[in-house]
Formats: C-alpha cells, sequence, structure tokens
C-alpha cells in the first residue's frame, strides 16, 4: 500500500504539472482531473479507514482549490462527500480492469464537478460569482470529465507503478537489515 | 456492539472532518471586515498555512510551466534559427544587389556627368605589387571595342589608359605607373602640370607656386590633352615640396581606390564640339487654333 503521503506528492505533483501544461499550450477545456483519479485510487482500493481517506480526500480537494483558484473550501467539500460517496459504493462494486476504472474517473469527475457547481451556485451571492457565468461553465463539465477518463488509465498505471517501487525499495531494506541476518561467528 | 460503536466513532470523525471544508467555506465566503472571532481565528491559523501552500504550490506549478516551455522553447529556437540562416543568406543576397544597384546608378550618373562616347567595361582582374599594391587593371573589353592609349575613368575620378589590348580584353596602364602622364591642374589655384607616375600608390605633379597649393586640395584634368574629359577628378595633394624655381612639387593620393574598383569606363571619342548654330536651326512650332488671323 502507498503510503498517504506519498499519495498526495503524486496528486500535488500531478495537479501542479497540469497547470503547468495548461498554461504552456494554453488549453483551459480538456484537462484532466488527476485528484479525482486518485480519490478514485484511494476510495476502492479498501487499504485505509473512512477517516484517513477522508483525510486524504480533504488535502486533495484543498490542494486543488489552490490550483484552481477557487474559493477555499469548495472543491475540499466536494471531494469530501465524493470521497463517501465511492466509499460506500466500493463496498458494492469492485472496480477493475482499465475500462472499469476509466468509467469510474468519468462519473466521479462528474460527480465532483456537479458538487462544486451547487456549491458555487449556492454561495454565488456571498461569493460574488455571476451565476450566468456559472451557467455557461456547467455547459463545458462533459469535456473535463472525458479529459478525466482518458487520463485514468495512465494515472492509475502511474499509482501502480509507484506502488510496485515502493514495495521492491521495501524488500531490499528488509533483507538489509542486519537484524534479519545471522549473526557473525567469532 | 463493537461494530456499532465503531460505526459511531466512524460516523463521529467524517462529520468532524467535513466540518473542515464547512469552515473554510464559511471562511471565504465572510466579509473580511466583519469577522467573528471565530472566523478570524480560522483565518489567523489557516492564512500562513493557505499562503505557505500557495507559495508551493505555485513553485511546483512554474517549474512544471518552466519545464514544458523549455522544451517548447527549444523547438521553437530550431525553427527561428533555420528561418534566420535562410534571412540571412537572403540579407547577403540583398546586400549584394544593393551594392551591384549603387554601382549602377553610379555608371548612370557617369553618363550625365561626362559628355564623351564611353563604354562600360567590367574588371576581371588586377596585377598587385609585392605590397599589395595595384599595379595593372585588366578590362574585359578587346580589340573590337577598344584601342591603345584610350583613357579609362571610374565614377570617382581617373584610372588611366588602355596599354595593351588582346581578342578579349585589354591591360590599363594606371595613373600610378611611372610611364603615365596626364595633363591636370589644381582644382582651387587652377595651376597646371603633368602628373606622372611615381610606382605604388601616389603620382607627382609639378606645378607654378605662384599661388601656394596646400595639401588637401584636389587635382583635376584639364582636357587639354584631348584624352581625358575635362574637369575629372584625379586626385588629392598629400604633400607640397617646393623646389627652386617658383614651382612646387605636389604628391598626389588617387581619387580611385583601384583595388576596389569593378567597373570602368572607356573613353571612344571625345565630346563633339558645341554647335553654335544650334539653336537658330531649331524649327519653329506653328500655332494651332488660336493665332491671330492674317
Amino acid at each position: 500500500m502507498l503510503s498517504a503521503s506519498l499519495l498526495i506528492a503524486l496528486g500535488w505533483i500531478l495537479t501542479a504539472g497540469i497547470a503547468g501544461l495548461s498554461h504552456a499550450f494554453s488549453i483551459t477545456l480538456v484537462l484532466p482531473a488527476t485528484s479525482v483519479i486518485l480519490l478514485c485510487h484511494v476510495a476502492f482500493d479498501r487499504e485505509r479507514s473512512l477517516a484517513a481517506g477522508m483525510t486524504m480526500a480533504i488535502i486533495l480537494g484543498y490542494l486543488e482549490d489552490l490550483h484552481q483558484g477557487l474559493p477555499t473550501g469548495t472543491l475540499t467539500l466536494a471531494f469530501a462527500l465524493v470521497y463517501l460517496a465511492l466509499s460506500w459504493l466500493s463496498l458494492r462494486l469492485a472496480v477493475s480492469g482499465s475500462i472499469v476504472r476509466a468509467l469510474t474517473a468519468l462519473i466521479a469527475c462528474f460527480a465532483v464537478d456537479l458538487l462544486t457547481w451547487g456549491i458555487l451556485v449556492a454561495l454565488a451571492d456571498p461569493l460574488g460569482i455571476s451565476r450566468e457565468g456559472l451557467r455557461s461553465g456547467l455547459r463545458m463539465i462533459h469535456w473535463h470529465a472525458l479529459a478525466t477518463m482518458l487520463a485514468a488509465p495512465a494515472v492509475w498505471g502511474m499509482i501502480a507503478g509507484l506502488d510496485a517501487f515502493v514495495r521492491r525499495r521495501r524488500r531490499g531494506t528488509k533483507s538489509a537489515n542486519p537484524g534479519t541476518q545471522l549473526p557473525f561467528r567469532h | 456492539m463493537a461494530t456499532s460503536s465503531r460505526t459511531i466513532r466512524d460516523v463521529f470523525v467524517v462529520l468532524l472532518l467535513l466540518g473542515i471544508p464547512l469552515l473554510l467555506l464559511r471562511s471565504a465566503t465572510q466579509d473580511p471586515h466583519r469577522l467573528s472571532p471565530f472566523d478570524r481565528t480560522v483565518r489567523r491559523i489557516g492564512g500562513p498555512l493557505e499562503a505557505g501552500l500557495g507559495y508551493a504550490a505555485t513553485t511546483v506549478g512554474s517549474f512544471f510551466e518552466r519545464w514544458l516551455l523549455q522544451a517548447r522553447l527549444q523547438e521553437i529556437n530550431a525553427e527561428v534559427n533555420g528561418e534566420n540562416r535562410l534571412l540571412r543568406l537572403r540579407l547577403r543576397e540583398l546586400l549584394r544587389v544593393e551594392e551591384e544597384n549603387r554601382e549602377l546608378r553610379r555608371s548612370l550618373q557617369m553618363r550625365d556627368k561626362v559628355a564623351e562616347d564611353m563604354l562600360a567595361a567590367e574588371v576581371t582582374a588586377f596585377e598587385q605589387s609585392p605590397y599589395f599594391r595595384v599595379l595593372k587593371l585588366v578590362l574585359d573589353r578587346g580589340d573590337r571595342f577598344v584601342l591603345p592609349g584610350m583613357a579609362v575613368l571610374a565614377d570617382t575620378g581617373v584610372v588611366g589608359r588602355i596599354d595593351r589590348v588582346t581578342d578579349d580584353r585589354s591591360d590599363v596602364m594606371l595613373i600610378t605607373d611611372p610611364r603615365s602622364k596626364v595633363a591636370v591642374e589644381v582644382a582651387r589655384t587652377r595651376a597646371a602640370g603633368i602628373l606622372e607616375g611615381a610606382g605604388e600608390d601616389h603620382c607627382i605633379v609639378v606645378v607654378a607656386s605662384e599661388t601656394p597649393v596646400e595639401v588637401g586640395d584636389f587635382i583635376q584634368t584639364t582636357g587639354v590633352d584631348d584624352l581625358f574629359p575635362k574637369s575629372h577628378p584625379v586626385g588629392r595633394v598629400v604633400a607640397v615640396e617646393n623646389l627652386v624655381g617658383d614651382q612646387q612639387r605636389l604628391e598626389v593620393l588617387p581619387a580611385v581606390r583601384f583595388d576596389r574598383l569593378n567597373m570602368a569606363w572607356v573613353i571612344l571619342a571625345s565630346a563633339p564640339p558645341p554647335d553654335s548654330q544650334a539653336e537658330l536651326r531649331r524649327a519653329q512650332p506653328a500655332a494651332r487654333g488660336l493665332q491671330p488671323l492674317r
């Protein structure tokens, strides 16, 4: 199992990488939400407690808030709620294979975007956001979800690769541990 | 019982954790001038944390941006370099054309300046001394066009005379050649003399010193030899030596840079004398339509 800090670091790097990519190539619509894919992984690998997974969801959402420039707490709340829903789903469904993972990421991305949109509409007045702008933004959600779906197998593969690397390292450290070796004979 | 207590604990933790984004959202929606003590505390704690994380996010983002931009810039750089190479070639070609154009313009002006019948010729080669001074020029005109003794000019001044002619080329004896003699005068004082070549890159002329000649005075042709056109520049005085018997020996530097000459003009025939009857012979055009009745 990958440690939470490693997953968060990977999520952060991917978010920053995508932000850099979007700036460099002037792409604003078809960008994958890599943190949502990580969120799906955290929810469906079922190796963490609900509290730990939720904490990770909140941290990933908070980092997304910072990178996307949204009012702090918007994506944090959306990520937390979607994580709860995904955790509940993980008790009933198993996600394996690239296609199912991609579809899961698509649905999760839709859910996060719709929740974010709902939160922003609800808080449009105190936040001073135009509802017209939000309505036009809603029409672009499917592009975001589609990009996330396309990126999902790659990100999942990246997590698997990192996991295998960490396991190898741990095994190597364990075998090199003098405590596990035979004592010297004088 | 154990399961239910775990469930209760989970619910409690989830509610507690859900409170974090709600608090953050509440803090974001508050008017910054009218914050409750609780919101102020949240901001006080969250502010530095957010600033730190924001700074880190920007740094990480800018790193990726720079990394990607660098890859893109390398491609652009290769494109720009290729374009630059082409433009440099084009510029070189344009400079060559510009120089040619300038030369042609000067040649056209030469036609206006000199009334004599002239033939343009290209300098195809030149002979140099061990000190890299030009001793002889070779023109691309053979005996079908020019004859030995014909004067050779450039737009900047007198070059010399045709010395030897073959089928397709002719050698030019420069004014610096010791065999060369040209009738000249000092442009300012009109003091006349015979300019003789002194080898290498200068000439000598001896003139009367009634009006003293100074260094920097211009020397030009007199036209009395019926060979060179009148008042064409020859060179500039670089040294003056007073001789016995009211005479001055002038050292003249030719106006033409022989090593940079690409084109020259051969004087084929002297200009015809002015026609004094030309004005009288001009026919008066008959007025039409409005002439008075006779």
